[in-house]
């Protein structure tokens, strides 16, 4: 099975990013090898046991190299372009300078393709790539670690703030094609940034395969925010590894639309008095596959994490999520707080969910609490006794469950999109769209 | 409290030794160490067996060649040598069952008696039946004639296999099947013992009915297997009660428990677990690898399940409920306590499948010393399970540094109408709590009782008179210096 993946990357050996440097080879090569030996995950690895990734294995995508790109309708992009922002846009898994716009970054602040970066800051790229990366887990890093065509790299410097969000904008363009990314982002002492993250690809059948490292230095702070509005029948695997280091924030926020079988691991060790703040809404219809996994690993004391996600499935859709909190023998008064609810619309619609709790400390505090159900049939009454009709009242308080995720996005032209997005998915809620 | 006082509480806690570590020296027959399926036709044998149970045990033990041990549970277990067991130890050399109490070695009594069991003349004042298996057998039954009348059978299960071969073969199998898990297969090829309960239509069984497990002999497993069935409209409340002597080498016990409620049934399933659970190095100590199930096959049954599980070095155990009928309940209380190096991985599986199914999780864990303490459950709707509702809420309770609590909860639900709800903390004995009881005159071991009390309240309410009593005095030894 692994064999029409090695094949296919071992004719682009030379075009991906780096391929002259020697210790990138060796990483690459010893992620080859363990993928060979592992393949990707299977049901019966505990943490996929809700996903299936046969489809990568029986269908035959392929990776393209730059000289092959697709078109791009520059219209359709602009529209998930956001203002107010530094874009980065990568196409079928490699970097377009044409379409991006990185003009005016400060000085102190690299923000590059991943390809550029190797050939500009060897030096820089070897200190973080796959510092950060699941090893620990059968996952799909080493797939990607093997064969990433590009990525960006994002470097702030200490005590810099960017004042504008970057927007890493993935675009797949044709059938049958693999996109494999590879992004770092370091934060050093003391500096504050925003990326958004944002995937979309044509209606074909497509894969995306996407990591991002990022290295939250003592005192900075990271905002991330996930935009996945890939095509209907598009496979996503996207992770998200985080190191805090002390005192260090990380906000995620993590909004799940498109797919067909989509899933994202966001997993975070954090230091001392380090904080996490994870948000998630995922929003299912159809046949769709939402799986969210994440871990977050308190290592040393005073940590506190917090995390919320929600669910709304209709139709035939099945939203996974699976939490883990781990508190190590020395993270004494961590504070780790964890929710998901699921809002279940449809007689075939699926909801599983583990939330997880591993303490070995004995000062902490730890809760975690899930649900899952239908929409109250009072709070429904109570709107048609206003003499609002039943779909509207359910599309309303649909909306009202999932509107307070998007609520939490501070960056205006985000928040706008994301609620457009939502607004779409329940059109009878009775917003009018002109007052945004 | 100073943080001293608290130290020298765990210091108790830990330095607590293990009551029920006798040994009683009688004679035993027991089998040489080792499987194969001429053991197997020998126990079966000498059991006097009908002939579809040698036939079921063979078709198990074949089956659990080709399994492997499960290694998915929150445990560190030593690597076990199934062939060093022994499958069989009887308390006497004659294979004759003993006909009445007088009957029984008096030192067998006496056992009981240590462990406080109601056998002889307490019977008549607890009023509970008990059946006790003393390793592989079923030693006495009491109030047998009482139940008889009602039409309650209540006798260990080789009996029953003798006299009601049809009611056994009806039922056996079919909650945990013979192919169910690795050590549900192997208590269906090996299993010597247990208890059989079958309550007639719209009988409500009369008393208490308790079974006493005891492992006595060194180097033998125990494997009993314990079948309730409440038909129609009937009622009944089981005990159950383990506790084995201190030795030095791991000894196994691999269980299954099996029950089948019917419309309008209700079974409730007490236990008390305290088997050895090793010394306070982590040396010696029981494996107790149980698998028990039960059925809600009729509309409006119910079946209840509590659990305080004190002793064993491994648990692995997760009493579960499938509720078949429609408008069934099924029930999960629990209070897992270890301390030194026990290890627990517990909890339930509550699978809905009628309509209007109900369940209620309620699990207390609480770890002291350098022990693991594992929640793990299941609560899984299927579709056609329309108004289903779960509630589930765990709670771990820390006494000490070096030990550890988890939660595994999976929730799995394919139905929009079924409400879900799971909840879990996990906290230590606050500095402020204690403050705040010492402040008012409560000196700083009650108030470590009186915390540790309200803590396992919810689950000890559930526990039958008798069982409440003494669920507390084992909390208090597992627990002393915490507890009063």
């Amino acid at each position: 099975m692994t064999t029409q993946y090695t094949a296919a990357y071992a004719k682009l050996e030379n075009s991906l990013a780096g391929s002259s440097l020697g210790w990138l080879k060796a990483l690459r090569l010893q992620a080859k090898e363990q993928f060979i030996e592992q393949g990707f995950p299977r049901l019966s690895d505990e943490e996929w046991r809700y996903s299936n990734l046969a489809l990568l294995e029986k269908k035959p995508f392929n990776p393209v190299s730059e000289s092959e790109l697709g078109h791009i309708d520059i219209a359709d992009l602009e529209a998930y372009k956001l203002s107010d922002c530094w874009t980065l846009v990568l196409v079928d898994g490699h970097y377009s300078a044409s379409l991006s716009n990185l003009a005016g970054i400060p000085d102190s602040v690299i923000i590059n393709s991943m390809a550029e970066a190797l050939i500009s800051h060897p030096d820089k790229v070897k200190g973080y790539l796959g510092q950060a990366t699941e090893t620990k887990e059968v996952g799909f890093s080493v797939f990607n670690n093997a064969w990433f065509t590009d990525g960006a790299f994002v470097y702030i410097a200490a005590n810099t703030v960017l004042d504008k969000p970057l927007q890493i904008l993935h675009v797949v363009t044709d059938a049958e094609i693999l996109a494999n990314t590879h992004h770092i982002i370091a934060l050093e002492t003391g500096a504050e940034a925003s990326v958004i993250e944002t995937f979309v690809g044509c209606e074909e059948q497509y894969a995306t395969v996407s990591v991002t490292e990022v290295f939250v230095a003592s005192n900075s702070g990271l905002t991330l925010y996930k935009t996945q509005l890939e095509g209907d029948k598009a496979i996503h695997l996207g992770g998200v590894y985080v190191k805090q280091a002390r005192d260090s924030r990380f906000n995620h926020a993590n909004f799940a639309f498109g797919s067909l079988l989509a899933r994202t691991d966001v997993h975070i060790d954090l230091a001392q008095a380090a904080e996490c703040d994870l948000n998630g809404l995922y929003l299912g219809a159809k046949r769709q596959h939402l799986d969210t996994h994440t871990r977050i690993e308190h290592l040393e004391p005073y940590g506190i994490s917090k995390e919320l996600y929600k669910g709304v499935l209709n139709d035939k859709a099945r939203g996974v999520f699976q939490g883990r909190v781990i508190v190590a023998e020395q993270a004494q008064k961590t504070d780790s707080d964890m929710h998901n609810h699921n809002l279940l619309l449809s007689d075939n619609a699926e909801a599983d969910t583990k939330p997880q709790l591993e303490i070995y400390a004995d000062d902490v505090k730890c809760a975690h609490g899930i649900t899952v159900g239908q929409l109250d049939e009072t709070s429904i009454f109570a709107l048609q006794a206003r003499g609002i009709d039943k779909v509207s009242a359910k599309n309303m308080l649909t909306f009202a469950f999932a509107n307070e995720m998007v609520n939490k996005i501070k960056f205006k032209p985000l928040h706008d999109q994301i609620l457009m997005h939502v607004l779409n998915k329940f059109p009878q809620a009775g917003i009018d769209q002109s007052w945004l | 409290m100073s943080s001293n006082t608290e130290e020298i509480e765990i210091e108790k806690v830990i330095g607590q030794k293990y009551k029920e570590g006798f040994v009683t020296d009688i004679e035993v027959e027991t089998f040489e160490p080792g499987l194969n399926e001429d053991v197997i036709a020998r126990l079966s044998a000498i059991k006097g067996e009908p002939e579809f149970m040698l036939e079921y045990r063979l078709q198990a033990f074949r089956h659990w060649q080709t399994l492997e041990e499960p290694n998915w549970a929150q445990l560190k277990i030593e690597p076990i040598d199934y062939q060093s067991i022994s499958y069989y130890s009887a308390p006497k050399k004659d294979s004759d069952k003993p006909q009445s109490l007088d009957e029984i070695d008096p030192q067998l009594l006496e056992t009981y008696k240590k462990l406080g069991i109601p056998l002889d003349e307490q019977e008549r004042l607890a009023g509970v039946a008990v059946d006790a298996v003393f390793d592989s057998v079923s030693v006495a039954t009491t109030f047998k004639g009482k139940l008889k009348d009602v039409g309650v059978i209540f006798c260990p299960i080789s009996e029953a296999l003798q006299e009601y071969p049809e009611l056994v073969k009806k039922y056996l199998g079919t909650v945990v099947s013979e192919k169910d898990n690795f050590f549900a297969s192997l208590n269906a090829a090996v299993f010597t013992d247990g208890s059989f309960v079958y309550i007639p239509k719209g009988v409500r069984c009369p008393m208490e009915l308790s079974t006493y497990f005891r492992i006595n002999a060194a180097n033998t497993g125990q494997f009993e297997r314990t079948l309730i069935i409440a038909d129609d409209d009937s009622h009944v409340s089981y005990l159950e009660g383990c506790t084995a002597p201190m030795r030095d080498e791991n000894q196994l016990h691999a269980a299954v428990v099996e029950l089948v409620a019917m419309d309008n049934a209700e079974i409730k399933y007490s236990t008390v677990q305290n088997w050895y659970p090793g010394d306070e190095n982590g040396v010696g100590g029981i494996y107790n690898f149980v698998t028990k199930r039960a059925e809600c096959r009729g509309a409006n049954s119910k079946v209840s399940w509590t659990q305080v599980e004190t002793g064993s070095a491994i648990t692995w155990k997760y009493p579960s409920c499938i509720l078949l009928g429609d408008n069934s309940v099924g029930e999960f209380y629990s209070v897992a306590v270890t301390n030194n190096y026990q290890q627990a991985d517990t909890g339930t599986k509550m699978i809905h499948i009628g309509k209007n199914t109900r369940s209620t999780i309620i699990s207390k864990g609480i770890s002291a010393g350098k022990s693991q303490n594992t929640y793990r459950g299941l609560v899984k709707v299927a579709k056609s399970a329309s108004n289903a509702r779960n509630y589930t809420q765990c709670d771990s309770l820390l006494v000490g540094d070096q030990c550890a609590a988890h939660t595994f909860p999976y929730v799995e639900v394919k139905q929009p109408s079924a409400q879900v709800e799971h909840e879990a903390t996990t906290s230590k004995i606050s500095e402020d709590q204690l403050f705040f009881c010492q402040q008012r005159g409560i000196s700083a071991e009650d108030a470590v009782s009186m915390i540790v009390n309200g803590f396992c309240k919810t689950v000890f309410k559930e526990l039958p008179m008798e069982f409440a009593v003494e669920a507390q005095a084992l909390l208090g030894l597992s627990l002393e210096g915490s507890v009063g």
